[in-house]
This record gives structure tokens, C-alpha cells and sequence, in this order.
């Protein structure tokens, strides 16, 4: 198999959602051949550049599944079944990576607020930006905004996403942003906000440089930010 | 959940005369359509009750060469007659079977578990002893345990045993239902290495409403436990119960089988 083929057979089965031989894919009857895990092995040993499969192989079928997931085409768990793929690709492919020199796009400090126990929309993004190559360190979920403030200094990081599921614990956002200003950290980070009951309107009110409607849409709001 | 379809039994209407009469399409299309709705098993059961042992060799013979000339999925070799049980394995020529049945009973046990370990069959475990279908939970455990140590003896592994709790209808006695479930779950907290299967039309024998109460019983079934079910795998209802259950009881990765079931359709 040339490397075309295999990356974009990796892309075919993130999109498929499919971690392992075994597991069924979005479609019918794909049980028993490769899936991600084991593709990405295969690419490995036969010598293909890390960052090759994370570009074509992972990012690319993420957007596919995007526009599948906005469309309504593919439903939470389809969704779900592909950040997993590429989550487990990311955790095979990191140590290449690193060892090939390839620089992260940045720290991302990553928490739901406090108050709040949701963590599937920010598991989800989490997986997204380790595929979409940046250094996540995610914290977790009832982080309080004392760790968070302490995790953006530590890290240096310039860029933190809030998730807050509740219309109570989405004000702990408000106080994460005091906090960062207080202690003069605001303007060296980009406040990025999500979550059922969030909004742009809610966003601008404390002072957020975004809002982001799911996953897909922080991936977007990033490529803009950063360009 | 693994599918025994159950629609080539000389007791089913209809069927009888096309064993009788060596339908030959007849016999196909039963198989054809079961294997192509997704049985994982197709049970052959000839015993027309009338004429002899011999009758029901000839009519295994043909009923398993006429199938497995067309059909690729696992057959089900069905009888009461440890005799006819050989004739079905030994035309399978190698080709994978399931066993229906042995009972906890001594002679039976002797010669049908002896047929899985010599044809390297699986093999179904009635929940039932030389006394009939036990009424309590623990008398039907008991019978299991039997027919393990008789698998010991002949070196028939346990992941090769389907047991069947076995399922009496609750018009007759209220808490068979709950027998046959609580059975379910003993069977496989004490052999977990071993499977279960089980029909589930009896349960609601004599009652009106009999699809529902079949659903509902296959929805508990596949939380108490059930790895196999002996139904008509083109009664759609029953396929989407099972759907519903596995999606509920975690055995749906990423709910993907029911989403499948229901795509384009909402």
C-alpha cells in the first residue's frame, strides 16, 4: 500500500468511527478489517511521516466529520466514535511526533468550571485539539477558578477553553476572566467559552474572546484567531 | 445477540409437507431468507412424528445437504434422537454445528455430549433433568452444573455450551417468567465462560397480546443475560427489541446498531 492509500485509509475509518478490526463502522459490514489503531501502526512501521497521518489521516477526516455532524447526518455517538479514533491515534502518534521535532501550534489549558461535573462536549474538544496539534493540558471537570488561573501561569499557555453545561456554573466563567485580569494574565491568553448554555451575547458580557457552538466550530474559531 | 432461526421445524405449519415432499425450493427459501436476516444459526429440526427413526435420518440428511449447498451460516442440528443428531453432524462434513439439545439426563447426556466432543459441535444445555422442566431456580441450576461435568468428561469446552433456562408460559404459573430470568442470571454469574439461548414465544402461551409480551420479556432477557435467542429473525419487531435492549445494556458500541435500525426513518 503507497502512503496516499494508507493515510487517507486512516481518514476512512475516523470517519467510520472505527478504533479496532473488530468494531462496526457508521457503515455496514466493515467488521474484521483494520481499523485506526491498527492503520496507524501499519503507517508507522512502513515509515510515514507522523505528521502526514495527523494532517491527511486524522484533521482532514475530523472535518468530514464535522460538516457530517452539522448536517445532521451523523449523531452524537457517531461523533463521539470518531474523536475516539482520534484520540487513540494521537496517543500512538505523540511520541513520534515530539521525536521528529514537530512543534505544537501552542498550550491549551482546557477545564469545565466549577460546580459543574459535564464532560463530554469538553472530552470532545479536548481530543479535537490534541488532533489538531496543539499541546492540551486538560484539567479536568469542577475545576475550581483558582486552579485554572494557577494552570494558565504555570503553563504560559495562550489559549483556555471554559465548558459549563448549567445556567448556574456558566457564571463561574465570568470569574475565571476576573481573575485572569487581576492577576494581569488576561491579555497574554485567549478565553475561548462553550456549552449548552453559553452564547455570544454571554461571551461578550464577561469579557471571552469567543464563543463556541461544539467542537467543530472551536477548531474554526481557532484557525481565525491564529491566522 | 446471536439469532437461532427457528423456521425449519416439522412442528411449524406448513412445514412438515415440505420435508415430507423434499421441497427443495421451499426448504431453501426458509434457509435462504433466515441466513440473509441475519441468523447466526439456522435450526433443522425434521421430526415429523410419524414413521421411524430412520424416516428422520433420511429427511436430516436432506434438509442439511439441500441448505449448506446454498447457505454458508452455522446449522442447528435439532432432534430428540441422539441417532438423528449423528446423521446431521456427519453430513455437515466438517462444517460448523450447534447441537439441539441435551438434558441433564444420564443416557442423554452420555451420548449427546459425547456427539459435540467427537464433531467438535456446540452443543445447547436444557435447564431439565429425567423429571421434566424443574419449577425453582436452583433445581434448574442444578441440571446445568449436571451437564457441565459432563462436558468435563468429554473435554467439551464451556464456551462451546449454549444453556437454555428454559421458558414455561406465565398463564399457567405467574412466576415462571421470573424463573427463567433469575436462571438466566445465575448461569452466567457461575459459568461465565458458557453462553445462553432460549425461545421466548412459550412465555406468553395462552395470553392475548403475545407480541407484546414477547418483546418485553426479550428486552429483560437480554439484561438478565441472554446470548442467543431461538425466534423468526424476519419478525421485525423482535429484531428491533433486541436492537433496543443491546443499545440499553451496553453491549452497543457507540449505539451504532440502533442508530443503523433507524436511519432515514425519523
Amino acid at each position: 500500500m503507497n502512503q496516499d492509500e494508507l493515510t487517507s485509509k486512516i481518514a476512512f475509518n475516523v470517519i467510520q468511527g472505527r478504533l479496532e478490526a473488530e468494531d462496526e463502522g457508521y457503515h455496514e459490514g466493515l467488521e474484521g478489517q483494520p481499523g485506526v489503531t491498527e492503520l496507524v501502526q501499519q503507517a508507522l512501521e512502513e515509515g510515514l511521516n507522523p505528521k502526514t497521518i495527523v494532517l491527511e489521516g486524522l484533521t482532514a477526516a475530523m472535518d468530514v466529520v464535522g460538516e457530517k455532524f452539522e448536517r445532521g447526518e451523523y449523531l452524537i455517538p457517531d461523533m463521539l466514535a470518531s474523536a475516539e479514533c482520534v484520540g487513540a491515534a494521537m496517543d500512538i502518534l505523540t511520541p513520534y511526533l515530539l521525536e521528529a521535532g514537530v512543534e505544537s501550534k501552542g498550550k491549551f489549558v482546557i477545564a469545565t468550571v466549577a460546580g459543574d461535573l459535564h464532560d463530554i462536549g469538553k472530552n470532545i474538544v479536548s481530543i479535537m485539539l490534541k488532533g489538531g496539534g496543539y499541546e492540551v493540558i486538560d484539567l479536568g471537570a469542577d475545576v475550581s477558578t483558582e486552579q485554572i488561573v494557577e494552570a494558565i501561569e504555570e503553563h504560559q499557555a495562550p489559549f483556555l477553553g471554559l465548558s459549563a453545561l448549567l445556567t448556574t456554573t456558566m457564571r463561574a466563567m465570568g470569574d475565571v476572566v476576573d481573575k485572569l485580569k487581576e492577576r494581569g494574565l488576561r491579555d497574554r491568553v485567549k478565553v475561548l467559552i462553550g456549552g449548552a448554555p453559553t452564547s455570544i451575547e454571554f461571551a461578550n458580557q464577561i469579557e471571552a474572546d469567543a464563543h463556541c457552538r461544539d467542537a467543530f466550530d472551536a477548531m474554526d474559531v481557532l484557525k481565525a484567531m491564529t491566522a | 445477540m446471536i439469532i437461532i432461526g427457528e423456521k425449519i421445524n416439522a412442528s411449524l405449519p406448513g412445514i412438515k409437507e415440505i420435508i415430507e415432499s423434499r421441497d427443495t425450493p421451499a426448504l431453501l427459501e426458509l434457509a435462504t431468507s433466515q441466513a440473509a436476516a441475519g441468523a447466526g444459526f439456522i435450526d433443522v429440526n425434521v421430526g415429523t412424528g410419524v414413521g421411524s427413526s430412520q424416516d428422520e435420518i433420511f429427511s436430516m440428511e436432506w434438509a442439511v445437504q439441500v441448505i449448506q449447498g446454498r447457505v454458508d451460516t452455522p446449522l442447528c442440528i435439532d432432534s430428540a434422537d441422539p441417532v438423528v443428531l449423528e446423521a446431521g453432524l456427519k453430513a455437515r462434513n466438517g462444517k460448523p454445528s450447534l447441537i439441539n439439545s441435551t438434558k441433564a439426563e444420564e443416557k442423554n447426556l452420555k451420548q449427546v455430549v459425547s456427539l459435540a466432543s467427537d464433531y467438535q459441535s456446540h452443543i445447547v444445555g436444557l435447564a431439565m433433568d429425567e423429571t421434566g422442566i424443574p419449577a425453582t431456580v436452583e433445581e434448574r441450576v442444578r441440571a446445568c452444573e449436571k451437564i457441565v461435568s459432563a462436558c468435563d468428561k468429554h473435554g467439551v469446552p464451556l464456551e462451546n455450551v449454549y444453556f437454555d433456562p428454559l421458558v414455561l408460559p406465565v398463564s399457567t404459573d405467574i412466576k415462571q417468567g421470573l424463573v427463567t430470568l433469575n436462571t438466566l442470571g445465575v448461569i452466567k454469574e457461575k459459568f461465565p465462560a458458557a453462553k445462553t439461548a432460549m425461545g421466548l414465544s412459550n412465555v406468553s402461551y395462552g395470553l392475548p397480546g403475545r407480541s407484546m409480551l414477547n418483546t418485553a420479556f426479550l428486552h429483560m432477557a437480554v439484561y438478565a443475560g441472554l446470548d442467543a435467542a431461538i425466534m423468526d429473525p424476519l419478525d421485525k419487531r423482535l429484531v428491533s427489541a433486541i436492537t433496543v435492549a443491546e443499545a440499553l445494556t451496553g453491549k452497543d458500541r457507540y449505539c451504532r446498531r440502533y442508530t443503523k435500525s433507524l436511519r432515514g426513518k425519523h
